[in-house]
């Protein structure tokens, strides 16, 4: 009976060492990568992989000998291939579940990201919550060969400015792979990505010298927004026309703009609430869209001799600051449906939701459609504070 | 044994088989007194064991008042001798228990328990008197279980103190003491303590049945019967909880929970216990009822800490690394550069390191403790890391582990706290989370099926008894506290009575 209940647990053990441990894998087993770039070199991928250095990102003693990452290159006809073969010259695995931003080169995306995204979505080893980003003008590459300053990792230094700029300035729009992934495969909504080049003197980017200076010579940038038909680049936005599609897509959690005067001068506000209500239906078989935008304002500086102590100085800041914004949001859908015909504001979803039926017969040339269709624009402004100081100085002395 | 013996009516055999019974030993002291006159006098005899009695009360109030009793009626030669004893007995030694007894086996029972026994010339009865004394520690503030607010004595090695210190706090006669003998060469005294009226009758019988099942040749500690009496003998979680604090047994018995106090041990066994019980201290009664209740909290928190974050950080960093926020992942990642073990081997070396250290903290002199302690903080804590060996973040899991197991207040459960852990570890180094996950439920099935004398082991939780939990996680205040719980209080369950207070 004993002699049974302990062989019973010898094969019980045994269990443990023959089953369990297949995929296990120690931290510093890891190559961890926190940036991805995807280039395309005739028919083949070009894959960069910037891969972190931990013990030089954090120096317990001195550190910074070396660069806080490294890059690992190798191409492929498949970018799971082109991934694998780089155990050929990196001495880790590259782990990419801590992928921070996928960049993909200017030449890849007017050909089209979708097959280089079915890899992105499909391997169990990527989630879907980086961010997606555009090099503009140059491959992927350069960008992920670029050390930055204060954050030690370029791909985060990538991710947290993106992500703060975001919050606090309208032109900044961010994408993760899942969002991307929406928008191209919904009906009636075109993706866009934020774009980022490499200002500067890009080729001395990827030295340590490019630390040694106050300011870098080569030095990370955003460029605006691309536009995209489903997975295709079509173009790019500057940065008041990405301000227009913030607005209009509810991105604006918090900006800075001025306006002028009524008596000249400019005055900069901060917007500190926006909501815009994007309206869609069916006349007569034609679609009719309009753009209604409410912001709450508050003045944050004023350069010009106004007496703010009257509510009717007030309300022609808010009727120019209306104006103003009626403006800008004209120039996006200018550019949108006359340069790009690209729906991506999600015109089609507001058409589809309110009229299904209809939708089923104008989804297939929706694009064309949105480019002909008048946009009708609707702006409203609240100026709630001045700040901590009524009149400006200037005004009072007199 | 010959036990059945009588004693004879002389006294010089009487001495003799005893001294036989006994191997000669030198420390059975024989004192021979006669009294009255020359030729008519009568021969006694008192023996006792040294350092077992209390040998100055020997000299006042038993030699002395004897031989004042033969100085005066040394005139009147007693012939009758029961006569005499039984005036000896009865107005002449000033001592509290005395009885006569007859045989042999009994004579050396007293003797062994600390009493005097007096033999007479002529007389095949022998009186026996209860006279232990001797050194033995006092009574001192507990070593293991010490409050900030609270009594501070402690039970002693002395059985009979011991239970004083029980009948101090409560003072009704419902409280019961029942004796008896465990042992068959040590003969230790057993008491098991309880409140008629309150306790549960079914598991009072179950605790005499299986007392008395007990064979053994020798309870030299309360362990033995815990190990004896146990429900289940194949589980590292304590299912009897032993205190050194009269307070706590007080507050058991209050329960309705019975108490068994061996002699020769500090330690009182307390059944039923149940798992909740081990968490909660005697200060949590003492203390206000809102901090007691966090400190409950803490302890079910430090429980888990002391079970799963060792192996948490192995399955974690060896299997699943997309947990881990990227910054952590990257400081992680950086400590564990060049450390030539995987996670699990640097655990397991770490988690034997502390054992080994904490192991000798309680066994060695304490003379070379210090030596010891100042070695040991440098091998876990500097030196190790760096050397290369062992990551810095391991260190930190290995010491608020070893820290969070003592914040649990019996010391049994944190021994079985550790013993978990260690099965936690291999789990989570061949399964990952999955592993720590299954090893989870089946814990949970294991502790679900213990029972400790009759009650499940987990009540008031599994089974979930609503009226119960006012004292599990809670302590609520004593003033909402109304019943006793109901597991093994059912008999008298009030416990408080709300009166109306008058408003200021």
């Amino acid at each position: 009976m004993n002699r049974k209940l302990f062989l019973t647990i010898v094969a019980l053990a045994s269990l443990l060492p023959l089953t369990g441990c297949w995929d296990r894998r120690e931290l510093n087993e890891l190559a961890i990568s926190l940036a991805l770039a995807i280039d395309r070199i005739d028919d083949r991928y070009l894959v960069t992989v910037q891969v972190v250095q931990p013990s030089e990102v954090v120096s317990q003693k001195g550190g910074g000998e070396t660069t806080p990452v490294t890059v690992y290159q190798s191409e492929g006809v498949t970018l799971f291939e082109a991934i694998r073969k780089m155990t050929t010259y990196s001495p880790r695995k590259i782990y990419a579940a801590h992928l921070r931003v996928a960049v993909f080169g200017e030449a890849l995306a007017r050909e089209g990201i979708g097959d280089a995204l079915d890899l992105l979505s499909r391997d169990y080893e990527f989630r879907t919550d980086f961010y997606l980003l555009v090099s503009k003008g140059m491959t992927a590459e350069r960008t992920l060969k670029v050390l930055t300053p204060l954050d030690k990792i370029p791909a985060s230094k990538l991710f947290n400015s993106i992500q703060t700029s975001s919050k606090a300035w309208a032109p900044s729009v961010t994408a993760t792979l899942d969002e991307f992934l929406e928008d191209i495969e919904g009906e009636g909504r075109n993706p866009v990505l934020s774009g980022i080049r490499v200002a500067g003197n890009a080729s001395k980017g990827d030295t340590k010298d490019n630390l040694n200076q106050v300011r870098p010579p080569a030095r990370l940038r955003n460029a605006g927004l691309a536009v995209f038909r489903k997975d295709r680049l079509v173009g790019w936005m500057n940065e008041r026309e990405s301000k227009g599609y913030s607005y209009i897509t509810n991105n604006v959690k918090s900006t800075v703009g001025h306006i002028p005067c009524p008596d000249g001068g400019k005055a900069a506000i901060e917007v500190v609430h926006s909501e815009a209500k994007l309206k869609g239906s069916v006349k007569d078989g034609r679609a009719k869209l309009a753009v209604e935008l409410s912001v709450e304002e508050n003045l944050g500086e004023v350069q010009c001799r106004i007496d703010l102590t009257r509510s009717e100085s007030i309300r022609e800041l808010e009727r120019e600051a209306e104006n103003t914004l009626t403006e800008i949001l004209d120039k996006a859908l200018g550019v949108a449906q006359n340069k790009y015909k690209s729906d991506i504001f999600g015109f089609g979803e507001a058409v589809h939701r309110s009229n299904p039926s209809a939708w089923k017969s104008m989804k297939d040339d929706w694009d064309n459609l949105f480019a002909d269709t008048y946009v009708d624009v609707q702006v409203k402004v609240k100026i709630k504070r001045t700040g901590t100081i009524g009149n400006s100085y200037k005004e009072r002395k007199e | 044994m010959t036990g059945s013996a009588n004693l004879e009516s002389s006294l010089k055999a009487n001495v003799a088989s005893i001294q036989e019974r006994t191997g000669n030993s030198d420390d059975l002291v024989v004192r021979d007194i006669g009294i009255g006159t020359e030729g008519a006098g009568i021969d006694f005899a008192i023996l006792y064991f040294e350092g077992l009695t209390e040998e100055k009360s020997i000299n006042q109030f038993i030699i002395e008042p004897l031989l004042n009793f033969g100085a005066t009626r040394g005139e009147h030669p007693l012939t009758d001798v029961h006569m005499l004893m039984d005036r000896l007995r009865k107005s002449v030694f000033a001592v509290g228990q005395i009885e006569a007894i007859n045989d042999l086996a009994a004579a050396l029972d007293a003797l062994m328990s600390g009493g005097v026994l007096v033999l007479c010339d002529g007389y095949a009865q022998g009186l026996r008197i209860s006279m232990a004394g001797g050194e033995q520690r006092a009574v001192t503030e507990p070593t293991n279980q010490s409050v900030i607010r609270g009594p501070k004595e402690s039970f002693t090695e002395n059985i009979r103190v011991n239970s004083a210190l029980i009948r101090r706090i409560i003072k009704v006669p419902n409280l019961v003491l029942h004796n008896r003998k465990l042992g068959k060469e040590t003969r230790t005294n057993v008491s098991i303590m309880y409140i008629q009226g309150i306790v549960d009758p079914t598991a009072l019988s179950e605790v005499g049945k299986r007392l008395g099942s007990i064979d053994t040749d020798a309870i030299l500690e309360s362990g033995y019967i815990e190990e004896f009496i146990q429900d289940e003998p194949y589980t590292i979680f304590p299912t009897v909880l032993n205190t050194e604090r009269p307070d706590t047994v007080a507050a058991a018995l209050l329960e309705g929970r019975i108490a068994i106090l061996i002699d020769g041990t500090p330690h009182v066994l307390l059944v039923p216990a149940l798992f909740v019980q081990f968490f909660q201290a005697s200060e949590d009664y003492y203390q206000r009822a809102d901090i007691s209740t966090l400190l409950r909290a803490l302890r079910y928190f430090g429980l888990f800490i002391a079970t799963l974050v060792p192996a948490l950080y192995v399955a974690i960093t060896t299997y699943h690394q997309e947990m881990i926020p990227t910054q952590l992942l990257i400081s992680l990642a950086a400590q564990r550069e060049g450390v030539p073990f995987p996670a699990f081997v640097e655990a397991i070396i770490m988690e034997a390191t502390y054992e080994i250290l904490r192991e000798a903290g309680v066994r060695m002199p304490r003379a070379v403790g210090q030596a010891v302690s100042i070695v040991g903080t440098l091998v876990i804590g500097q030196a190790a890391v760096e050397a290369g060996i062992i990551s810095a973040s391991m260190i930190i899991v290995v010491s608020i582990t070893a820290i969070s197991s003592y914040i649990i207040p019996v010391f049994d459960m944190s021994i079985a706290v550790r013993i978990t852990r260690f099965l936690f570890m291999g789990l989570a180094a061949a399964f990952g989370m999955f592993g720590i996950f299954v090893g989870m439920c089946a814990m949970l099935l294991h502790l679900s099926s213990l029972r400790s004398f009759g009650v499940p082991y987990m009540a008031p939780v599994g089974p979930f008894v609503l009226s119960d939990q006012k004292d599990v996680i809670l302590r609520v205040p004593h003033r909402s506290m109304k019943t006793r719980p109901s597991l093994f209080g059912k008999l008298n369950p009030i416990r408080t009575r709300r009166k109306d207070r008058d408003q200021p």
